[in-house]
């Protein structure tokens, strides 16, 4: 068993979740909150990679972040070292990946809560920062708790951004995946199928852990 | 109202039976990538034999035919992959057909800011990153391996190295500019974009076992004698000569 590849993957999901959530609160509240028709155009772009393939997602990153664009530069002259083949470049292209996952179940959630008591805790002078921290996320927390799941398992399951950007490097960009696949394309079948019963039982877990919080005592229906 | 649509789908399978007859499927390595289209071209003309083909690393393409992928030939870019098919009782030869020899070369972009490509590059400190293609299923990722192995710089970059799918995708790797120099295969070195944006170096031959590239075709090819066509045609002497301008080193 590769433990620095387990590692590795669950530090970047670590880290990526964080991230997602930072993000994705204001950008999901934003999106219920404000009143702009533009909000529009934002929701679908956070929404477009579910829509385009990883594997073209990561190439995209992969000439963005390199030397050849100012941006690219910038962020090598800012951080130190060029983002592709790096753990920090996997970060940053997960976070793009997995920015659906975190954003979407979080605005379902935030629409759901009875807007009035967002009127009721408007009249008594609350601003937008207190409307979310004190109504929408208390009120939403199991859609917080699947954003989060959701992220962190999306991560973990990433292949295609990884495949690109990464370049296979243990300890920094061989993730679970990456190794999955080299078991199966090296034909050793066995460690693939252990690495393979590791990641299912790691979503497993996490996914029931959400649906016995969704769950009320006594059954949905109760 | 049904009766249109069904004659245009009695239409389309006709079409697509009609198709299927006149088309080989072609797994290829993924150093073929720059070299294959204009020969196959040339092979419809002459024989109005269409080809597609799938290029990837030969070891993806084993596994892929070794798990029923439907194709007619298999162009490796060794001969230990076509071996294994061979093995596996899936060819319809006893020995692979060699039909070329790969070249592995150094390549740079040349505003990489490096000095330009030779050996000496490799011992050079200011090499951050080093393009490869995965040694355990690429060929020319294997070659790329022993040269490290041969000048005892192995361990010394092994850190730096950022490994790639298939040959191709080192290519783009360098390309672009995130890796600042990569061991690629001479055809991908000779395509128009990469010999006006950079240089290379070719590896000295002894630092690495030569790279012998085999065919095979397949037993459950339905179009054996169309694909015995084609490797033929491969074999023959423009063909062979047109390889060497690509970059593979012809075998007679």
């Amino acid at each position: 068993m590769d433990w620095q590849a387990f590692t590795l993957t669950l530090r970047l999901a670590a880290v990526t979740t964080a991230i997602l959530l930072a993000v994705s609160i204001p950008l999901a509240a934003l999106l219920i909150l404000g009143r702009s028709r533009w909000l529009a155009v934002l929701e679908a772009v956070a929404t477009l990679p579910l829509v385009l393939p990883p594997t073209v997602l990561g190439f995209f990153l992969l000439v963005l972040l390199g030397p050849r664009t100012a941006f690219g530069r910038g962020i090598t002259a800012l951080i130190g070292h060029p983002l592709a083949f790096s753990f920090d470049g996997l970060v940053a292209g997960s976070v793009i990946y997995s920015l659906p996952f975190a954003v979407q179940p979080l605005v379902a959630g935030f629409a759901a809560v009875d807007s009035s008591l967002l009127d009721a805790a408007r009249l008594l002078g609350a601003g937008p920062a207190r409307l979310v921290f004190t109504v929408l996320i208390p009120l939403a927390r199991r859609s917080l708790l699947a954003a989060a799941v959701l992220s962190f398992l999306h991560t973990v399951g990433e292949f295609g951004v990884v495949l690109m950007l990464g370049g296979d490097i243990p300890g920094a960009t061989r993730t679970l995946s990456i190794l999955l696949f080299n078991q199966v394309e090296n034909f050793d079948y066995a460690a693939a199928n252990r690495t393979a019963a590791i990641l299912l039982t790691l979503s497993v877990f996490a996914l029931a852990a959400i649906y016995m919080g969704n769950r009320p005592r006594g059954g949905r229906r109760a | 109202m049904l009766k249109p649509i069904s004659i245009a789908l009695l239409g389309l399978s006709c079409l697509s039976a009609a198709l299927a007859q006149t088309t080989l499927r072609i797994a290829a390595a993924a150093d073929l990538e720059p070299v294959l289209p204009p020969i196959l071209a040339e092979f419809q003309r002459a024989t109005g034999i269409r080809a597609d083909v799938s290029y990837q690393a030969s070891a993806m393409l084993t596994a892929q035919i070794k798990n029923g992928a439907p194709f007619d030939l298999f162009l490796s870019a060794d001969s230990g992959y076509p071996q294994r098919l061979i093995d596996a009782g899936m060819a319809d030869s006893p020995t692979p057909a060699i039909y070329a020899k790969g070249t592995l070369v150094l390549w740079t972009r040349k505003d990489s800011q490096l000095p330009p490509p030779s050996l000496d590059l490799l011992r050079y400190p200011g090499l951050k990153t080093l393009a490869i293609a995965n040694p355990d299923r690429a060929p020319y990722g294997r070659a790329a391996l022993a040269v490290l192995h041969n000048l005892n710089l192995y361990e010394a970059l092994k850190p730096r190295l950022a490994t790639a799918e298939n040959i191709g995708q080192a290519a783009q790797f360098v390309y672009s500019g995130n890796a600042q120099a990569g061991f690629l295969s001479l055809t991908s070195a000779l395509t128009p974009q990469l010999a006006s944006s950079g240089a290379y170096f070719v590896i000295p031959q002894p630092l690495y076992p030569p790279i012998e590239q085999g065919a095979v075709i397949l037993k459950r090819s339905s179009q054996a004698a169309a694909a015995h066509r084609l490797l033929d045609y491969l074999l023959s002497a423009p063909v062979q000569a047109q390889l060497a301008k690509s970059g593979l080193t012809p075998v007679h």
